[in-house]
């Protein structure tokens, strides 16, 4: 059975492909050679393919013209950073040295370790006097409560509990 | 123990050459200039606009990592990051450029094929037909024939770049060419 021009026209931009296979092929070609409308619709699919090309190229012309500046990552080190950061280490050194020598030395600021050992006996003293009051109610060892409250006073001069137990020593 | 496992080593070593043989998005953009470049051109955007494009795929393909990719996959991703942007602008400024009297003068100045003027005036008129039909196309139709019958792409290959099968762009090839050659035979010129 025959095919119509309806179906055969549906295959003539593949058959301009070359995309179908060589039966169907043949049979839009036998089609072909007896249909003037079919052979102009197959014509104008090519002249208007051609023309469209026509259009793209000269556009293409025109971005070929243009040059496309291409950012690249650059693998070498930041000479120039590492100059400025150098460069600022060395006048923070030199400006904190001449401040040093126009105003003299200053208090010495604590330490973190000189922080934590103050608390750590400021801890220690509290503890420590807490245990003196229970036993200072006891008459029996008032004599020991004293020595405790004495031993606070020496061993922590600096906290606030030693200044409890002096008060405390009779 | 001193001995090193050899599955280890062995990863190792695969490490080593994917690392050696990492692709470079730049250079193969650089090397793909051209068919980036059609792109654009066949999607009838003007030569500043191909130029604010183009910039932008190349600095996302110097973001772009090209780690386990292949140079196919690499040239891939290029195109669709190119069709995409060229989509964006093409949807704000739906135009071409160029008359068709502006062309065919300037194919004369390369090309001899055009001898009397009558055949000038001709061409004239059907390039002008297919530039407005091209204009007016819908961009579904026309990136897959700027990509196929431009670039030279296949319909697979068209396909995997705006997502659809080898199928969907053959039928959308047949669509689009139909309404060309119609608008020719339309509009009475004798092919």
């Amino acid at each position: 059975m025959q095919k119509s021009c309806e179906d055969i026209s549906k295959m003539l931009v593949d058959y301009a492909d070359r995309q179908l296979s060589a039966g169907e092929s043949s049979e839009v070609a036998a089609h072909l050679t007896r249909c003037e409308d079919c052979r102009s619709i197959l014509m104008a699919l090519q002249r208007s393919l051609e023309l469209a090309g026509v259009i793209w190229e000269d556009g293409l012309v025109e971005t070929e013209a243009i040059r496309i500046p291409i950012p690249r990552k650059t693998t070498a080190p930041h000479w120039s950073k590492y100059a400025a950061i150098a460069a600022g280490i060395l006048l923070v050194v030199a400006i904190s040295g001449i401040w040093r020598a126009l105003v003299g030395p200053t208090e010495k600021e604590p330490t973190f370790a000189e922080i934590e050992r103050r608390i750590t006996e400021s801890y220690s003293a509290a503890r420590l006097l807490a245990a003196v009051d229970l036993l200072a109610e006891y008459p029996d060892a008032e004599n020991i409560a004293d020595r405790q409250y004495r031993y606070i006073v020496e061993t922590y001069p600096q906290t606030p509990a030693a200044a409890e137990a002096k008060l405390r020593i009779k | 123990m001193n001995e090193i496992n050899p599955d280890f080593s062995a990863e190792m070593d695969q490490v080593a050459s994917e690392r050696s043989s990492e692709t470079n998005f730049v250079d193969i953009f650089l090397a793909e200039l051209g068919p980036l470049r059609k792109i654009v051109a066949g999607m009838g955007l003007s030569a500043s606009d191909a130029e604010d494009i183009l910039q932008d795929v190349s600095i996302r393909a110097l973001k772009q990592p090209g780690r386990g990719r292949t140079r196919e996959q690499c040239f891939r991703w290029l195109i669709k990051v190119t069709v995409n942007r060229c989509l964006t602008e093409f949807r704000r400024r739906k135009r071409f450029r160029r008359k068709a009297s502006e062309i065919l003068k300037r194919r004369s100045e390369t090309k001899a094929d055009l001898t009397t003027s009558e055949q000038n005036v001709i061409a004239a008129e059907e390039l002008e037909i297919v530039r407005e039909c091209l204009r007016e196309m819908d961009e579904t139709l026309l990136t897959p024939m700027v990509l196929r019958y431009f670039c030279s792409l296949g319909s697979r290959e068209v396909g995997e770049i705006l997502a659809m099968g080898p199928s969907a762009v053959r039928g959308r090839l047949r669509k689009a060419r139909m309404i060309l050659a119609k608008r020719l035979i339309e509009r009475g010129v004798e092919p």
